[in-house]
């Protein structure tokens, strides 16, 4: 049956069938805008034929839309022929249906196959999720972090199982922190590799708003064709691409203000005189103001982001640019970070589509402020004595002579001046051949260049000019970097029958060379000069020593081939095969290439004839897949015999020349780090798809662990070498579970959960006969002064990151510590050998977990993102030195005066002792955001107005008394949370996107 | 068609793979290192290479938490005590002055640490030379000759510290050494220092200043022999008396007039120094001994470029042990008020007084001025180190004829040594030989805090120790106190300031090997008092 109603003003070009112009709705409104409105009717069934109730028929971008009735029919108004019907309902996949030409529509809504035919990013290439057969974390858009993102690290934050994105600092320079699967390396870096559209970056290269989905290679099938880079796994960041419809322009601006999340509670004015009356300090230290140290130092940010994109073109020739401007206040004072970010991709298509290119280019210049050393002030705002004033009568900034490392917090802040100016420019084209369908070759040329100019200067009335004698001090300092990249590539994919097969070949050639130089200077004639006059200071004529200029090369280059074959039986058996070959100029001369291969096999269990009748079942798929990937040192040239003339100098003849000694204990059997990984997985969908995810169990073994090893001294010189002894090993489970809990035309809830499990396992440290280690424990960590101890201890055949100290139990009658002894018996401190230190917890922790829950009414959408982590350690340097009334000279916790163990205040000396070793275990609950569609299509210029609001770091639940239980889990002495920590912020975002 | 298509791709991907084959190369692109590969050395380069030997020295000798520390510390004359402003770091310094240091304690471990650093060099370039990397024509065997010396030397540190240690002298050798015993380290340094010694220069001048002439090599001879008796159990006076004997009688130095020109600024010209270690406020900034003693006030005081940390100070029984008109007390003790060098404006006042090692104010106790620091000075000082001086050579030869019966003729060196000191009252320099036949003045006892003294021992039951004090008072703050204490039997005996002898049957009069060696080395043994 044909219906069709059309308005008055009827376009010749819409007419193509005769047929649909012959009748005319008279009971409709005319169309005032002079476009033709088409009434599309139809039923919607399900597979088995039975009519549909209650299914969303929407008309993509406008608000129209209906439901179907009782007997599964619709009818609805269109524009005209180009628009996009979508039906949807709970359970059932979702489509999307051109009016085209017809008007009268049969609609048969299949049973949601979860995601299966998502496409998913994997290297080097894409594939159909159901085809996938290692472990990928893949977030789509829809699906990010909403509101302020720091980077796209923070997008991701709790979606991903075994991915833990931790914030561990509010400055807003620093950047999220990921780590995968626990530590499988100590010594390498452990970010993971991150690729922009295939092209090595960061997490912040790109803005946020312009990220379409990031996938992350989990597992070592997966990462292996990423050779030396693949062990801390690999985050593929795809932008947003190419739109086939007309111009659109979008806006997404937010504004948002910081709060500090938490502070820790040290004497105010009052207290310290409360103090003074105990007796716990003299009166003379009332020195008869009260100041808020921190307020000083600190405000209250407001930032503000920017986003404006706009796309176009047609299948042929299409375009996306944007434009990101940030301006972001720290928590400090004048600490400030402002990004400009550009980009612009272009697809064009010719001869038939055989032949793409693609041009990116992005754009980025950020500057900041980061001259004053934030943490140590930190430090000074907090220990300085709250009855001390900022200035002194004179006007100028209060000082105590006798003082070491004690100083007035803002001065630093206020005497400085500097700007550090970061661009990066990444140029991208590639060209994509395909001569005969399934067949692509493909050339991916990219240049990245990434420059610094950074100036800083002290002006003469600055500590350091007071203390150093010296009239101001200028640096500056320049750097540049240059990465080049070329991929060549070939995939060709066939089905015949019930086979598809996907081959893939490559090769890769990578080279960076870092550069950069530097000179500093003393004594100007004026501060007015700041940075900008290097030459006028006077120090350069009087060379005592007060100048200095610095410069520096190196390169390493990364050379690669690789293989990969995928073979599909009719949807039910899966294999992939990878092989990477790879070369790195880091490595010794033995060691310069290496072979990586994965290898990963699926079996959809639920296409099997005896799982037919179990039909709440719709996809049920095991994996299992191995995969060999490595690590590189994070510097050049370490495998090489290398000398340096030394600043060390020696006094010949008269004259203090330099010796030249060699640059290290040369290491020419330097390789990297090898991991093997081998990951079980069950992905499973029920219930129509409204229950599913995945279950994955992994272990990951990783030989020729790098690390600077304690060597003997004799026979070496220098008591370290950087070398491959170590093993350590990763087993851990993950479970992803996606749930559908509710939909209606109305309302709408979805959750989201990750959970995750880790156990670490140092294995050996002594692998390589050369590095045979009497002892079988490696030290890490550092208390600083003045306690000056190690803080953890990691032996062989235990996990990464126990700390390790005395075990305080008890006081005396004086307030000393008493320790639990080597016998388990208690003596004071002061009487502790180094056999009483005992294991006192661990810092990473076991359990990670994450919650999303999404809630829809009508226009009105509420986000909640929750995580946590739980069943590890915290040492808390900030009670370990500021918990202590002994230490009169600076200002101390409130929690000070309490007693401890409930017998007496403490009076022993700073110590690390299990006291200040708390449980950190906690439910942050993130992000919460709340949004409002207050225009959803239709409107004439504006198509879509989004208003919401979002917090960041909103709640945490926790017994832990620091400022934050998220600290950092990296390298061997995790969970330290150091004194000078920058607090945490939380954040409040108010946001608007427009798309017109 | 199709076929053919799909084959040109290939071929095409293949071209453009093979035009690239010359991106398969690994070389590395190095810019700023030398490799030792491109290294091609000349004659020209020697004193550069040589120069690596001799850096080790500054910072065992003053470096932070060095050897001035590790003898001074243990010892009655100097004590870190805890400041309103830190010192108690993890309790290092306490350990120092009770005698209580751990396998992990850092001063014995950067002694080892460094010594071996100036060995493993030495070994290297011996190595490199003897290879033929590094072309030496001319007086190969005198190049040689001069590092064995100074590697002997660094081992003569060695052995007093830490005694048990490995002997190494190969370089291309990377296997584990083996501990020897302590009287096998003091045979290799005897026997090396004495084939050394035909082959070293005799000058002493600038062009051999800071390195091993035969003179600083008789010293380093003449300090082992008077060891000897600690070191082996067999005492060596009259080895160490010849060793004396050379130096005294064919070496070109004399006693300054002055006992301050050995610590000036300029004092690489003093006539007295036969081996010093070279420093610079801007080439070689290691010498911090102001900054240690200094409260952060003086700055002020001096118009100082650098802020002093303020810590340690003279032991106030020591203090008491001086003659009033022995001018050394002044030259080695900055006390009392101290004014602005420029206005006159008085900045703060020492006193002697220091109350206990737990608890002191900023200005309590005498600082170490010995060393001069001149006004406006920086974070390093321009003095040399001196490590041997005319007139210890003086007192060790005195103390040998001393225990071998012949106090007179001691008396004569020890006299001569004074006299400088008592310009003012030339009658109080002159000592008997039965002067120097008594006991220490020193009040050994657990000083209150008060200042009283508890439990007094006393000096006078010290063989000799007149002669201690007579050490004490040249060379206090010049890193030798230990070794002397140790010789004259004081170290694990008496008490002194707050420090009292363990008296358990283990003396620790060697230091323990470093722990953290002893994980990395399973051939190494702990020191028989830490097992």
């Amino acid at each position: 049956m044909i219906k069709l109603i059309a308005g008055v003003g009827i376009a010749s070009w819409l007419c193509l069938s005769p047929a649909t112009v012959s009748a005319f709705a008279s009971d409709r409104p005319l169309h005032k805008k002079g476009k033709v409105a088409i009434t599309v009717t139809g039923t919607v069934k399900d597979a088995k034929g039975t009519p549909l109730p209650s299914v969303s028929v929407q008309v993509k971008d406008s608000p129209r839309g209906t439901y179907t009735d009782a007997r599964g029919a619709f009818s609805i108004e269109v524009t005209d022929g180009e628009s996009i019907l979508v039906f949807s309902a709970t359970g059932l996949a979702t489509q999307e249906l051109k009016v085209g030409t017809q008007t009268t529509l049969s609609i048969t809504m299949q049973n949601r196959t979860g995601n299966l035919d998502e496409v998913v990013v994997v290297g080097y290439g894409k594939q159909r999720k159901g085809d996938v057969t290692s472990s990928i974390g893949s977030v789509k858009a829809e699906d990010f972090t909403k509101g302020f993102a720091r980077d796209a690290g923070q997008l991701i934050q709790g979606k991903v199982a075994g991915v833990a994105v931790v914030t561990a600092s509010g400055d807003p320079n620093s950047t999220t922190q990921i780590s995968l699967r626990g530590n499988s390396t100590i010594f390498a870096s452990t970010q993971p590799l991150v690729l922009i559209d295939g092209i090595p970056g960061a997490l912040n290269t790109v803005a946020p708003e312009d990220i379409e989905a990031i996938d992350v290679l989990k597992d070592g099938s997966a990462a292996a064709i990423y050779g030396t880079r693949g062990t801390n796994g690999v985050v593929l960041i795809t932008t947003r691409k190419k739109g086939s419809r007309p111009a659109t322009v979008n806006y997404e601006g937010q504004v948002n203000i910081q709060t500090i999340a938490r502070k820790m509670e040290f004497l105010d004015a009052d207290g310290y005189r409360q103090g003074i009356k105990d007796g716990i300090f003299p009166a003379s230290f009332d020195k008869g103001t009260s100041t808020d140290w921190l307020d000083v130092i600190s405000r209250n940010p407001v930032s503000h982001t920017h986003n404006l994109s706009l796309q176009g073109g047609n299948a042929q020739t299409n375009y996306i640019a944007s434009v990101n401007v940030r301006q972001w206040q720290g928590f400090f004072k004048r600490s400030e970070n402002e990004q400009l970010l550009g980009r612009v991709d272009v697809n064009h298509s010719m001869l038939d589509n055989k032949l793409k290119f693609n041009l990116n280019i992005i754009g980025r210049n950020r500057t900041y402020f980061a001259a004053p050393n934030y943490a140590y002030i930190y430090r000074q705002a907090i220990i300085r004595n709250p009855t001390d004033s900022v200035y002194n009568a004179a006007g100028f900034y209060r000082e105590d002579p006798n003082a070491y490392n004690y100083d007035n917090p803002l001065r630093p802040i206020m005497e400085v001046d500097g700007e550090t100016v970061q661009n990066e420019t990444r140029y991208s084209a590639n060209v994509i051949y395909s001569p005969i369908k399934g067949l692509n070759a493909k050339l991916l040329l990219s240049t990245v260049k990434q420059t610094g100019l950074s100036g800083y200067a002290e002006n003469n009335k600055h500590r350091a000019s007071e203390t150093l004698r010296r009239t101001g001090y200028a640096s500056r300092g320049t750097d540049y970097m240059r990465d080049n990249l070329m991929e060549i590539t070939a995939d060709y994919t066939r089905s015949f029958n019930q086979h598809r097969v996907t081959l893939l070949g490559g090769y890769s050639w990578q080279s960076v060379t870092n550069e950069g130089f530097g000179a500093n200077n003393s004594n100007f004639p004026t501060d007015l000069y700041s940075y900008n006059v290097l030459q006028s200071g006077d120090a350069l004529l009087l060379q005592n020593g007060a100048v200095g200029m610095s410069s520096y090369k190196n390169n390493y280059r990364l050379i690669g081939f690789f293989a990969r074959a995928n073979y599909v039986f009719d949807d039910k058996y899966m294999v992939m095969l990878s092989l990477r070959n790879e070369g790195s100029t880091k490595f010794g001369e033995n060691y310069k290439r290496g072979s990586f291969p994965g290898a990963s096999i699926g079996w959809r269990i639920n296409r099997e004839d005896f799982m037919a009748n179990a039909t709440f079942i719709n996809d049920l798929k095991l994996r299992a897949g191995v995969g060999v990937t490595g690590t590189t040192p994070t510097a050049s040239y370490l495998s090489l015999i290398s000398m340096v003339y030394s600043n060390n100098r020696f006094l010949y003849n008269g004259q203090w020349i330099q010796p030249i000694e060699p640059a290290r204990n040369p290491n020419p059997d330097l390789r990297w780090e090898k991991k093997t990984e081998y990951n079980v997985g069950l992905d499973f969908a029920i219930w129509k798809n409204r229950i599913s995810g995945s279950l994955d169990w992994y272990q990951r073994n990783t030989v020729d662990m790098l690390y600077d090893f304690p060597v003997p001294v004799p026979p070496n010189l220098n008591g370290f070498t950087t070398a491959n002894a170590g093993e350590m090993k990763n087993t851990g489970f993950e479970v992803l579970l996606n749930a559908e809990v509710y939909r209606t035309r109305d309302f709408e809830v979805n959750a989201n959960l990750t959970w995750s499990y880790n156990k670490n396992t140092l294995v050996s440290i002594s692998s390589d006969p050369k590095f045979q280690l009497a002892s079988q424990f490696l030290e890490a960590g550092y208390t600083g002064e003045p306690i000056q101890t190690a803080t953890h201890r990691t032996l062989v055949g235990g996990p990464v990151g126990m700390f390790y100290g005395y075990r305080s139990i008890d006081v005396d009658e004086n307030g000393g510590w008493i320790i639990e002894g080597e016998d388990g018996k208690p003596k004071p401190i002061k009487d502790a050998k180094v056999n009483d230190k005992k294991y006192l917890g661990n810092g990473i922790p076991k359990h990670t977990a994450g919650l999303n829950l999404n809630f829809r009414y009508k226009k009105l959408d509420l986000a909640i993102g929750m995580r946590g982590a739980f069943d590890y350690q915290i040492l808390n340097f900030q009670r370990m030195y500021y918990e202590n009334p002994s230490v009169k000279e600076y200002n101390m916790l409130k929690s000070a005066m309490d007693l401890v163990y409930g017998k007496k205040r403490l009076n022993s000396p700073l110590a690390y002792v299990s006291h200040y070793i708390e449980d950190g275990d906690h439910w942050k609950i993130d992000n919460v955001t709340l949004g409002y569609n207050v225009i959803n299509g239709g409107a004439k210029y504006l198509k879509n107005l989004r208003v919401y609001v979002s917090t960041l770091n909103l709640v945490s639940i926790t017994g832990y008394k620091g400022l934050d239980p998220e600290v950092t889990r990296l390298g061997l002495d995790p969970g330290n949370d150091s004194r000078d920590k920058y607090p945490t912020m939380r954040t409040f975002t108010l946001g608007l996107n427009m798309t017109f | 068609m199709k076929k053919q298509q799909f084959f040109t791709a290939i071929y095409m991907a293949m071209g453009v793979s093979l035009m690239l084959g010359s991106c398969t190369k690994l070389d590395e692109h190095v810019y700023d290192q030398v490799l030792e590969t491109s290294f091609k050395p000349t004659e020209a380069d020697l004193p550069s290479i040589l120069g690596a030997a001799y850096v080790p020295l500054r910072t065992v000798m003053v470096g932070w938490q060095g050897d001035f520390d590790l003898q001074e510390e243990p010892a009655d004359i100097i004590v870190t005590p805890v400041r309103p402003n830190g010192w108690y770091d993890g309790g290092t310094y306490q350990r120092m002055h009770k005698h209580e240091w751990r396998a992990d304690e850092w001063q014995p471990i950067n002694s080892w640490n460094q010594n071996f650093r100036g060995i493993n060099t030495v070994n290297r370039i011996i190595a490199q030379i003897e290879g033929g990397s590094i072309p030496v024509t001319n007086g190969k065997d005198e190049v040689i000759a001069e590092l064995k010396a100074a590697r002997a030397f660094y081992y003569s540190m060695l052995v007093d510290n830490h005694g048990n240690v490995p002997i190494v002298t190969s370089f291309t050798d990377t296997v584990r050494p083996k501990q020897s015993t302590r009287l096998e380290v003091y045979t290799f340094i005897e026997k090396e220092l004495t084939e050394a010694l035909p082959k070293l220069s005799t000058k002493s001048d600038n062009s051999n200043y800071g390195r091993m002439n035969k003179w600083a090599a008789h010293a380093t001879l003449a300090r082992l022999y008077l060891n000897a008796e600690v070191y082996t159990g067999t005492a060596q006076w009259q080895k160490c008396i010849d060793q004396c004997n050379e130096i005294i009688t064919k070496g070109p130095f004399v006693l300054e007039p002055a006992f301050k020109n050995n610590f000036t600024t300029t004092n690489n010209t003093s006539k007295e120094l036969i081996f010093a270690v070279p420093f610079d406020e801007i080439f070689a900034t290691q010498n911090s001994i102001h900054m240690k003693t200094l409260a952060t006030a003086h700055r002020n005081v001096l118009d100082l470029a650098a802020q002093p940390w303020g810590g340690n100070c003279a032991v106030p029984q020591f203090i008491d042990t001086y003659d009033p008109d022995d001018t050394r007390m002044k030259d080695t003790w900055i006390q009392g008020p101290q004014r602005n060098v420029r206005t006159g404006e008085l900045i703060l006042t020492y006193t002697k007084a220091v109350p206990s090692i737990d608890n002191t104010q900023f200005f309590d106790g005498f600082r170490i001025g010995k060393y001069e620091i001149k006004a406006g000075a920086r974070g390093g000082l321009s003095v040399d180190y001196p490590v041997f001086r005319l007139a210890g050579i003086m007192l060790m030869k005195a103390e040998a004829l001393l225990r071998t019966g012949k106090p007179d003729e001691a008396a004569v060196l020890v006299t001569d040594v004074r006299k400088r000191a008592f310009l003012a009252t030339p009658a109080k320099a002159t000592v008997t030989g039965a002067q120097l036949q008594l006991g220490s003045s020193y009040k050994y006892g657990w000083q209150n805090v008060d200042g009283s003294i508890a439990d007094l021992q006393g000096g006078a039951d010290i063989p000799f120790g007149r002669m201690l004090d007579e050490l004490g008072w040249e060379f206090a703050a010049e890193g030798q106190r230990r070794q002397q204490l140790i010789r004259f039997g004081v170290y694990s005996r008496k008490i002194w300031f707050n420090h009292r002898p363990k008296l358990d049957g283990k003396p620790r009069t060697l230091f323990p090997i470093p722990q953290v060696e002893i994980d990395k080395n399973p051939n190494l043994q702990q020191n028989s008092d830490y097992r």
